[in-house]
């Protein structure tokens, strides 16, 4: 093996190809949503003149990228390594240098993207002498955050380790009645699975994130209730992802077995019911801090949005599993 | 012997490529059968059709007396597939995972004979490990535990031996063997262990292209026990060329 190429990029390259429109459509959504959001907070500077957005949208690029190229660079690096092709013959350092480059064309191609796309927005806009600014801004912003993403994944080891194990551990407050008799510990995989999920999203930037976005001179405490809100969103968004992830994966394993279907419905809804029952205690005390009672119902919105397909692959999971069993 | 599997006319296909294409087998209580044949002939496939998780084209199956079409979850209260080592839960210890599959079948609590069986494995001090930490080893007995738990009456193994140290292959041969001798049970061994088809199984089905190429029956394994110049695996070339 001489080239410095890492051999699964190839096969990784085929499988997109070959699964079309749609793997590549849920490659891009999450840094085009990201574009998208960033250039419409700079519209208020552009159109209202409002400085600040353009600082919300340089945070929020900077966290979201941070956030995004943090999560890709660990399952590559756990698929590299630890999957079917952790044993190819690679040269010494093609899995880093690999990265690098797929990082640094990710990136020039994002900044590209969110530099036309402020272009358009700017274009006829009052304040159209402020896109300099937001170009400078939020392409910083991208490039420090995913600069900062590279570097926790190059430096701490986990090219080393399997992540498998990452955030597995007991609960704080084990309560063994939250289990189903008749699908015992599935909750625990469930909340482990939505743990390993969480710690691989860089978590604590999203709290930086809403921080950021904070006005300066914000009271304490609507600042600790949007931190809330938004905390509680995005977790829930993981574990309803993972809930569904850890109950398909249990069905395949128990495909031969007796079980019954409307029973091992009601267990996967387990944990995901009590993560929203604890989401819904934290959006209560967000919006008594915020004092805005209007807004529980933008964050039951947005919650919705988020859960409504992982309910659905959690309804249709045991679709394999006879309807007459 | 009272019957236990009856499968009639299987026929299996993923897309355009037919894996099995007309398979009749049948087993009996106390009957281990041992499925052979190349890589590709269709084994893992059989296995998986008759546990209802490779769907079929044509053909019925019938275990313990209940249609596995019709009535799957009786028809699944008799089957005991080993599980897959890389489909193991990496996130569950051993014991939570014998726990869920204790669940799913209606059992109160992991039976004291799966965890008899696992204290005869070595098993025991590594069960409140999580699986992501099991060695191929480790995971293959675990699999086994996770068939054999709640006692089905039959047992669908493939390639149950790779990575079991040699005690533990042993004291499983002996456990099946029993089970067999007991007319408890009925085994379908799906191996390239000619060695373990030839000294263990009651009959032995040669399977190709998705057919059943040959069967030895019990008699003729016993003759080729008995003569040493006769061996399954001379046998078994025969039978390719033929």
């Amino acid at each position: 093996m001489t080239g410095s190429w890492h051999p699964a990029i190839r096969a990784d390259w085929l499988v997109l190809r070959r699964t079309g429109a749609g793997a590549f459509l849920r490659m891009i959504a999450a840094p085009v949503l990201l574009s998208g959001c960033c250039a419409a907070l700079a519209c208020g500077d552009f159109h209202d003149g409002y400085g600040w957005c353009l600082a919300a949208g340089a945070l929020l690029a900077l966290g979201g990228s941070y956030v995004i190229a943090h999560r890709r660079l660990l399952d590559a690096t756990e698929r590299w390594r630890f999957g079917w092709c952790g044993a190819l013959p690679a040269a010494r350092g093609a899995t880093t240098s690999t990265l690098l480059l797929a990082s640094v064309a990710a990136l020039v191609v994002s900044l590209a993207f969110i530099t036309v796309l402020l272009f358009a927005v700017s274009v006829s806009a009052p304040h159209h002498a402020d896109f300099v600014y937001a170009v400078a801004g939020i392409d910083l912003a991208l490039v420090v955050g995913t600069v900062a993403a590279v570097m926790r994944v190059f430096h701490s080891g986990v090219l080393a380790r399997s992540h498998q194990a990452d955030g597995v551990g007991e609960p704080l407050l084990a309560l063994a009645w939250l289990n189903d008799a008749r699908l015992p510990h599935l909750l625990d995989w469930q909340r482990r699975a939505a743990l390993v999920r969480w710690r691989r999203g860089g978590s604590p930037v999203m709290v930086g994130i809403v921080l950021g976005v904070v006005p300066i001179g914000a009271p304490m405490a609507q600042v600790a209730g949007l931190v809330l809100l938004v905390l509680a969103w995005s977790w829930l968004a993981v574990v309803m992802r993972a809930s569904a992830d850890a109950f398909a994966a249990a069905v395949r394993l128990l495909a031969a077995v007796p079980w019954d279907v409307r029973s091992a419905r009601l267990a996967s809804l387990r944990y995901p019911l009590i993560a929203v029952s604890c989401a819904l205690v934290c959006v209560a005390a967000g919006t008594a801090l915020l004092r805005h009672g209007g807004i529980a119902l933008a964050w039951v919105a947005c919650a919705a949005v988020v859960s409504a397909r992982p309910f659905v692959r959690l309804a249709r999971a045991t679709r394999s599993v006879d309807p007459r069993a | 012997m009272t019957g236990l599997l009856r499968a009639a006319a299987l026929h299996v296909a993923y897309g355009d490529v037919r894996v099995l294409d007309g398979i009749d087998l049948a087993i009996a209580r106390g009957e281990f059968v041992a499925l052979i044949g190349p890589n590709g002939a269709g084994k893992t496939t059989l296995l998986h059709a008759i546990a209802g998780i490779a769907p079929l084209c044509d053909g019925d199956i019938d275990i313990d007396g209940h249609d596995l079409a019709n009535s799957p979850r009786a028809a699944k209260q008799a089957i005991g597939l080993a599980i897959d080592p890389p489909s193991l839960p990496a996130l569950l210890t051993g014991r939570e995972c014998l726990a869920l599959f204790a669940g799913a079948r209606g059992l109160p609590a992991i039976p004291a004979a799966t965890l008899t069986l696992g204290e005869t494995f070595s098993l025991t001090p590594v069960l409140d490990r999580r699986i992501d930490s099991y060695s191929l080893g480790m995971r293959q007995k675990l699999g086994i535990l996770l068939g054999l738990l709640g006692e089905p009456p039959l047992l669908l193994l493939d390639e149950p031996f790779n990575g079991l140290d040699p005690r533990s292959a042993l004291a499983f041969k002996s456990h099946l063997a029993a089970l067999v001798a007991r007319g408890d049970a009925g085994v379908l061994l799906a191996t390239h262990s000619l060695d373990v088809a030839e000294r263990h199984a009651t009959r032995v089905v040669l399977l190709m292209d998705g057919r059943v190429r040959h069967t030895w029956n019990a008699a003729e394994l016993v003759a080729m026990r008995q003569h040493p110049e006769r061996s399954l695996e001379d046998a078994m070339a025969e039978a390719y060329e033929g």
